[in-house]
């Protein structure tokens, strides 16, 4: 199912959080809405879902218009970051609730709830309660909880936030395989521009309740639109005054299309090596480079490079290339 | 944590010995000496019986309304909060702050045969003062924020994210009452209950001035027995003592569980 967007504006008191937002999510797709806190991500998740009401602008659910319409009615799974658990229920119970509420008799709920404890691993835990489980089962419960109304939309809000980071990276993983398999249309909210890249097929970027730019992952991290989605998913440096990612700039030991440089710091990151360089009118750069590149050209402190770019520069502040889709 | 000296410990429970101990082990004493046979007479006592069938009424009377009101009031003061909503959290504990006797005086003067709204209500033929009503509204008005004061900290603990997760799965509001919310604020409403009953059987000082405290009709049992202490039956009084007394450790059983519950609820919430 797809969600549309349509001029979705929205105020607490004076304070606009979003701004006529329009956008398209496609059928089946993963796409992560990102931004710094306070971009009023989370609140536009909530609008879809039916739980804010918004001021002016619609929101249709493959075509039908569901702004008018109660969260119950809109069938739309939703997972907190707090994965609110219904503590008085086990996961059982938790996971058979909305089932309940469909009064789908009792063997045939049990085989459902069966069956979505087996997807999310939680076989073993059925009879215990939410404060016995830790975050990550926590989790996986909240998300077959939401599963077992088979919604057409999922709306995950911060879903890996209160993870420690090692069940941070397998959930992500086991979640994006998951959306993959049941092909539903997935929203995220994120604030961690890593985890966006990785687990989504689109990201829509958020800053002053605004849609800054959208588009694939890789797109958008190599054009950003603006300044502001350059310096959000990942470093920049500048050469010449113009903005480059780091791992796109090169040295050189001599030649003449580049910038002359004294190396003024070398920072190993494991893999990852940061060689900062200053030129004669005292501006600095920083060239991102590998493990193996290092090692072949050994910078020290005090050597000599020539630093030019590997690529063509990043930054284009192209309205055209945002993006953000209209509604047909 | 060092233990306190034994010595605090002894006049800690000296202290708790002096103030509840020996006056409830008197009252136990006084109402067993006469024997079984005169125990047993006095529980049959006519005035009394018909006190404690009175308190049975207001009890069951007051406690529900004031449990409807409480989680009523709470839901709006936590959930839907407002200017309005903000004045009522603020006024709940009026009766916390003054006197039972005040609060006699306020309702006698509100709703006396010449009072405010009395004289309306005496048109229409209903009599509020020296009858029933007028010691429900009383027990009510003293035990008004009992049940709300335990449930509005947990309403706000809890938060909304479980109903609304309930109303995604596509629960009606009434069902996500039922089956999220009042769930979540069962022992607080327990324990608010019984501090409700406690407060209701025991009521005496706004009771005694809207009753009237005719005996046979608008006495309750506590006004019996200030009755029997006065008229010189000690030992009638000392009955009707024992019978509060063994009420009142029913309900501190039952607090007791409550609190325990309702602790528990608490540590199992989520970082």
């Amino acid at each position: 199912m797809t969600v549309s967007l349509d001029g979705v504006s929205k105020s607490f008191g004076h304070l606009l959080v979003l701004d006529d937002i329009t956008d398209v999510f496609a059928e089946g797709e993963m796409t992560a809405l990102l931004g710094p806190s306070g971009s009023g991500k989370s609140t536009l998740l909530r609008i879809i879902a039916g739980l804010t009401p918004l001021d002016s602008g619609r929101v249709l659910l493959s075509g039908r218009d569901v702004t008018k319409a109660p969260a119950r009615d809109r069938h739309i799974g939703f997972c907190f970051q707090d994965y609110a658990p219904f503590r008085h229920l086990s996961v059982f119970g938790n996971i058979a609730y909305g089932l309940k509420v469909q009064r789908i008799p009792r063997a045939q709920r049990k085989a459902q709830v069966d069956e979505l404890l087996g997807l999310v691993r939680l076989e073993e835990f059925a009879d215990r309660y939410p404060h016995q489980l830790s975050g990550g089962q926590r989790q996986r419960m909240a998300l077959a909880r939401a599963l077992a109304i088979k919604p057409d939309v999922l709306l995950l809000d911060e879903p890996f936030g209160a993870l420690d980071a090692q069940v941070r990276g397998e959930l992500r993983s086991w979640v994006r395989s998951l959306q993959r398999e049941l092909g539903i249309t997935t929203i995220l909210v994120t604030h961690d521009q890593s985890e966006a890249m990785e687990i989504a097929d689109r990201l829509v970027i958020l800053n002053d309740g605004k849609i800054e730019q959208a588009g694939k992952p890789s797109f958008v991290y190599d054009h950003p639109a603006t300044d502001f989605v350059a310096g959000f998913l990942g470093p920049i440096t500048t050469l010449w005054g113009i903005d480059y990612r780091p791992h796109e700039l090169e040295l050189a030991l001599d030649g003449d299309e580049g910038e002359k440089g004294t190396v003024t710091e070398v920072v190993r990151l494991g893999f990852e090596v940061r060689v900062v360089l200053t030129n004669q009118t005292s501006e600095s750069t920083w060239v991102q480079l590998t493990h193996d590149q290092a090692k072949a050209l050994n910078p020290v402190v005090g050597q000599k490079f020539v630093v030019r770019p590997r690529a063509q520069n990043l930054v284009h502040n192209d309205a055209t290339s945002r993006e953000a889709r209209p509604i047909d | 944590m060092k233990r306190p000296s034994l010595a605090l410990r002894c006049l800690v429970l000296l202290y708790v010995a002096a103030l509840l101990g020996v006056p409830l082990v008197f009252v136990f004493q006084q109402a067993f000496s006469h024997g079984w046979a005169a125990l047993w007479a006095a529980l049959h006592d006519h005035a009394m019986d018909e006190a404690i069938l009175l308190t049975a009424k207001v009890v069951v009377l007051a406690v529900p309304l004031n449990v409807f009101f409480g989680i009523g009031a709470s839901l709006w003061i936590v959930r839907h909060p407002s200017r309005i909503s903000h004045v009522l959290d603020v006024l709940i504990d009026i009766p916390l702050a003054i006197s039972p006797i005040v609060v006699g005086l306020i309702l006698e003067l509100a709703y006396a045969q010449n009072g405010w709204f009395g004289s309306t209500f005496s048109k229409l033929g209903w009599k509020v003062m020296f009858s029933l009503p007028g010691i429900v509204v009383a027990s009510i008005f003293v035990s008004l924020p009992l049940v709300s004061r335990q449930v509005i900290p947990l309403l706000r603990e809890i938060g909304d994210h479980q109903e609304q997760t309930a109303a995604t799965l596509g629960a009606k509001p009434t069902r996500i009452f039922f089956t999220i919310t009042l769930r979540s604020i069962a022992w607080a409403c327990a324990y608010g209950v019984t501090l409700t009953l406690a407060r209701v059987i025991g009521e005496y000082g706004a009771v005694l001035i809207v009753s009237g405290n005719i005996a046979m009709l608008t006495q309750t049992l506590t006004l019996n027995i200030g009755a029997n202490f006065e008229n010189f039956n000690g030992y009638q009084g000392f009955v009707g003592a024992l019978l509060l007394a063994l009420v009142s450790v029913l309900v501190l059983v039952v607090i007791g569980v409550a609190r325990h519950r309702l602790e528990r609820k608490r540590h199992d919430s989520f970082a």
